[in-house]
């Protein structure tokens, strides 16, 4: 039997584009949630961040409760990624939670974040404000393309 | 009444009562109001939503099992709360049920606590608190409390089908909405959407202490914010930043 196919529009292309970038970025917040959020053998948490892209800059904020202000460091790790740590004014213990089946205590938050574009680390800047680090990377745009 | 989700009572429930409903949502804002609500007022559980819909988790307290929604109350309110975020598929039976129920208890008004997202919620120094109701008088009502309406727009979650069925059934219902991060756990936001449901349901609690243990609430909210963020996904909660094409 003869099946007629129908020519895929740009609309079913971008279509297609999009779901396919949402099924990317679900499978890699499903790959950052299942983890625990704390690390028992280096004492820390994992604190929540996000990560906005605009067309100048890219914007990372990261919660950051507890945080001691002065010891929060923001270090450039390669082209892409930015490592934050941070000491807490307190230790933490999984009993503050009312858990008793795990055992330790922490007193640090530490993460590393990927950034999706191409940035320029070496213009960095930073601010902590209502225990919220943000961290405003100015974009590289390395090519052009020519508008007819 | 949808077979598939059943709310089984634990105690006999008052006529009359206010029905809130916390639920995991941006800024964690009705989760958080309603936690502070059960301390603060002393509420028991009353009742639970039982499902095979739900996913295989329970909560452990104390070492005993409890279901992921259960409600709280005393003779003056039920207070829905889940400590899961809803999957976006569990939205419309769990919510329905819920109201169902709710009428059947002949509530008085049913209102529901979340939050709205803002981008520059970090250099706010002052939320405002949005509401929107099930009908015109309500509306009105809403208005005569000095509160903003949340004249146009979208609405996304739990809070959305609760006031589209509560409007379809009649029932008086406002939905607050407080303005917070989109996904940090706002237990300022959700002081200031408490201020307003007192300022609506004519009682007082003491909202200092939530304050002050906001930052032990970021802490341990941070799990539960990620949880929800996930789904929120799912759900396409940013279309709350759409502009919507008004069709008269």
């Amino acid at each position: 039997m003869a099946t007629s196919r129908r020519k895929r529009s740009i609309f079913d292309i971008m279509d297609e584009y999009f779901e396919s970038m949402e099924e990317w970025a679900e499978s890699v917040m499903e790959s950052i949630i299942e983890r625990p959020s704390w690390n028992c053998r280096a004492c820390t948490m994992e604190p929540l961040r996000n990560i906005v892209v605009t067309g100048d800059e890219v914007i990372v904020t990261v919660d950051l409760p507890y945080a001691e202000q002065s010891t929060i460091q923001v270090k450039p790790i390669g082209k892409d990624t930015v490592e934050v740590s941070a000491q807490m004014r307190r230790k933490v213990s999984f009993g503050d939670f009312g858990i008793t089946h795990y055992k330790g205590e922490f007193q640090r938050f530490h993460c590393q974040t990927r950034i999706p574009v191409p940035v320029y680390m070496d213009k960095m800047e930073v601010r902590f404000k209502k225990g919220i680090l943000e961290i405003r990377l100015p974009r590289k745009h390395e090519y052009e393309i020519p508008i007819e | 009444m949808n077979p598939d989700v059943r709310v089984i009572e634990k105690k006999e429930i008052p006529k009359g009562a206010f029905m809130i409903f916390g639920f995991p949502d941006v800024g964690l804002v009705g989760v958080i109001a309603a936690s502070h609500l059960i301390s603060e007022l002393n509420l028991t559980e009353v009742a639970y939503v039982g499902s095979r819909l739900l996913p295989p988790i329970i909560v452990l307290h104390e070492g005993l099992p409890h279901s992921a929604i259960r409600i709280f109350g005393n003779h003056q309110i039920l207070l829905a709360v889940s400590e899961i975020p809803l999957r976006e598929d569990l939205v419309y039976p769990v919510m329905h049920a819920l109201i169902d129920w709710g009428k059947e208890k002949e509530v008085k008004m049913m209102i529901s606590v979340s939050g709205i997202p803002i981008q520059e919620r970090q250099d706010l120094e002052e939320l405002k608190v949005f509401a929107a109701a099930s009908s015109p008088e309500t509306l009105k009502m809403v208005q005569d409390k000095n509160l903003e309406v949340l004249k146009e727009g979208y609405m996304v979650g739990p809070q959305a089908i609760m006031l589209q069925y509560c409007a379809m059934l009649g029932l008086p219902a406002i939905t607050l909405l407080a303005q917070c991060f989109f996904n940090y756990p706002d237990p300022e936001a959700a002081a200031k959407a408490l201020e307003q449901l007192m300022n609506i349901i004519g009682l007082k609690t003491d909202i200092s202490k939530l304050l002050e243990k906001g930052e032990e609430i970021r802490l341990k909210a941070r799990d539960m914010m990620k949880r929800t963020q996930q789904e929120l996904t799912k759900m396409k909660k940013t279309q709350e930043y759409d502009i919507p094409l008004y069709v008269s």
